[in-house]
């Protein structure tokens, strides 16, 4: 705000001394909205760094253990396994509030199943299918739980970026621009109120001479 | 022209040298041994300047890298399959297209799971096997076909027919074959059962033989539901071997491994399944404990043949080492691909 724009009215400092109010108050809270954020992202930090560590074992296991199934089985034999899935899994997204920002809460079922609703028939195929199955569907299952904290981490982190942006705003702009329009005006209206005294003292001084 | 059914002895002496000097041209051992040691690219060498060149010639247009062997070793199968099938004779070949029904099932599998997820029929041809009684054209018109309803009506007058007709439906109202798949199987294994008392010669010995089958495919069965957890297990049991589906049942319901392990002892009488099942306890995985137990299988089939040696036995034991020499090539191909330690593929040799 410039200050050649303001207008020194008292009227306006009331309104400026009242928003300076206002935007301290709100640094305030944001300030604090910013390091509970902080907070909830260090303990997500925490369950994403596990998540991730038992995402990469599980994609691991997943892929030695296809290797052993391609090994004993043939690619014929996976690919034919594979075709007698049926139930696909199914996932519902529903939503979660952390201090006010909204994150994914995501469920699966039909991901883990029994062996014998697995779709395959256990006489025709072997036990390295079923671990295979297994490793595939411990996968799938660690990729979703991931997907839910990673994406939680990135909303927080926007969120704390966004506050932080709103608090520094706040803290090295807005509140300082209002104090000096203020302060300005101060200044101002008491200029105009020696320039008011002097100008009575000097209509005084005529009428009396 | 009169029909000649050859019942005579000569028939299965033919027949039997004939798989005998088979059986002496597959892979021995020490080549298996050697093979570890070897990398891809000699691996791959080796295996084409074997029988298996003609395949992989022929279907190196198509595929290529480790597919192309892949695909090459299982149409060698199918292609010998057929020659054997071509070489016995009368009561025999009825016997042996029998024990082929195996590749059938799992080709009709195939096609219904493909044709019922909507799959290419080019991806479907990709995982069929033809080396059982249906022929590659048949499987072609069968891939051919529109829907898994009229895949269904066209397999009438086949060995499945009645049998699809009951399960079918519910398995295509339920989404899974799993059922179908095992009741096919059953009935392969029952079916086996009534040729081996047919009076084919060797037939008796055979199906002591089919029944010690069944038996090992029951404890691998048992040893996979226990550690997928799954209580009742009697749909999933073959009939006819010398555990009943109710006393299979009551082990599936024992507290631990080890105690089905003790269980299943109890009963065994043969000694290298005894051996076998106290090498089980030491923190095997569920497929060595199957491949192990193959092993066994093979093991008893062999000296039923070299018991009867003029019988159907030596035809089944060497249809039975040729698929395991497929799917150990196989196994080193693929398991040198993906850099598998040579000890963990040589515990996947069924040698």
């Amino acid at each position: 705000m410039a200050l050649k724009d303001i207008k020194p009215t008292r009227s306006e400092l009331i309104s400026l001394k009242r928003k300076i109010k206002l935007s301290e108050r709100g640094y305030n809270i944001l300030k604090m909205k910013r390091d509970g954020l902080i907070l909830e992202f260090f303990k997500v930090l925490e369950v994403a760094k596990n998540s991730r560590g038992a995402l990469l074992e599980s994609y691991e296991q997943a892929n030695a253990i296809i290797a052993v199934a391609n090994t004993v089985e043939g690619a014929i034999g996976v690919r034919a396994a594979a075709m007698s899935v049926g139930e696909t899994p199914e996932i519902t997204l529903d939503q979660k509030n952390i201090m006010g920002v909204v994150v994914p809460d995501i469920k699966s079922t039909a991901v883990c199943k029994s062996l014998d609703r697995r779709g395959y028939g256990v006489l025709g195929t072997s036990a390295v299918i079923d671990e295979t199955a297994t490793a595939f569907e411990e996968l799938v299952e660690a990729i979703i739980e991931a997907a839910e904290i990673e994406t939680t981490m990135k909303r927080l982190l926007n969120e704390i970026e966004s506050t932080k942006r709103r608090v520094n705003a706040l803290e090295f702009k807005v509140i300082p621009e209002l104090t000096e329009a203020a302060s300005f005006i101060k200044m101002r209206l008491d200029e105009m109120e020696r320039e008011e005294l002097f100008r009575l003292k000097k209509i005084k001084a005529k009428s009396q001479a | 022209m009169a029909e000649v059914v050859n019942r005579g002895p000569g028939s299965y002496i033919y027949a039997t040298t004939r798989m005998r000097v088979r059986k002496i041209k597959l892979v021995p051992r020490e080549d298996y041994l050697r093979m570890l040691n070897m990398s891809l690219p000699e691996i791959t060498r080796f295996i084409e300047e074997t029988q298996y060149k003609a395949e992989i010639d022929e279907l190196s247009s198509s595929f290529s890298g480790i597919d192309l062997m892949e695909v090459a070793l299982s149409w060698n199968l199918a292609k010998e399959y057929q020659k054997v099938l071509d070489i016995t004779p009368g009561i025999l070949k009825e016997f042996t297209q029998n024990y082929l029904r195996r590749w059938d099932i799992q080709n009709v599998l195939n096609i219904l799971r493909g044709k019922t997820q909507g799959l290419s029929s080019g991806k479907i041809k990709a995982v069929l096997i033809p080396a059982g009684g249906l022929d590659k054209d048949l499987l072609d018109s069968l891939l051919n076909e529109d829907s898994p309803e009229r895949v269904v009506d066209a397999l009438k007058g086949t060995g499945f027919s009645s049998l699809l007709g009951e399960e079918f439906p519910a398995a295509q109202e339920s989404g899974s074959f799993a059922r179908l798949e095992n009741e096919l199987y059953k009935q392969y294994f029952a079916d086996l059962i009534v040729a081996a008392k047919s009076g084919v010669k060797g037939g008796v010995a055979f199906l002591e033989y089919i029944r010690f089958e069944i038996d090992i495919r029951n404890i691998q069965t048992l040893f996979r539901l226990k550690t997928g957890r799954v209580s009742d297990v009697r749909d999933m049991m073959i009939e006819g071997g010398s555990f009943t589906v109710e006393e299979l049942q009551r082990l599936a319901g024992t507290e631990s491994i080890d105690d089905l392990i003790d269980a299943v002892k109890s009963r065994v009488r043969v000694a290298p399944l005894d051996a076998l099942l106290n090498e089980v306890r030491e923190n095997m995985s569920i497929h060595e404990i199957e491949n192990r137990l193959t092993c066994v299988m093979l093991e008893q089939m062999e000296k039923l043949s070299k018991r009867h040696p003029f019988s159907i036995c030596p035809i089944l034991v060497y249809l039975k080492k040729k698929r395991y020499e497929v799917e150990n090539l196989r196994a080193l191909a693929r398991g040198k691909e993906s850099n598998i330690p040579s000890e963990r593929i040589q515990d996947y040799l069924v040698m």
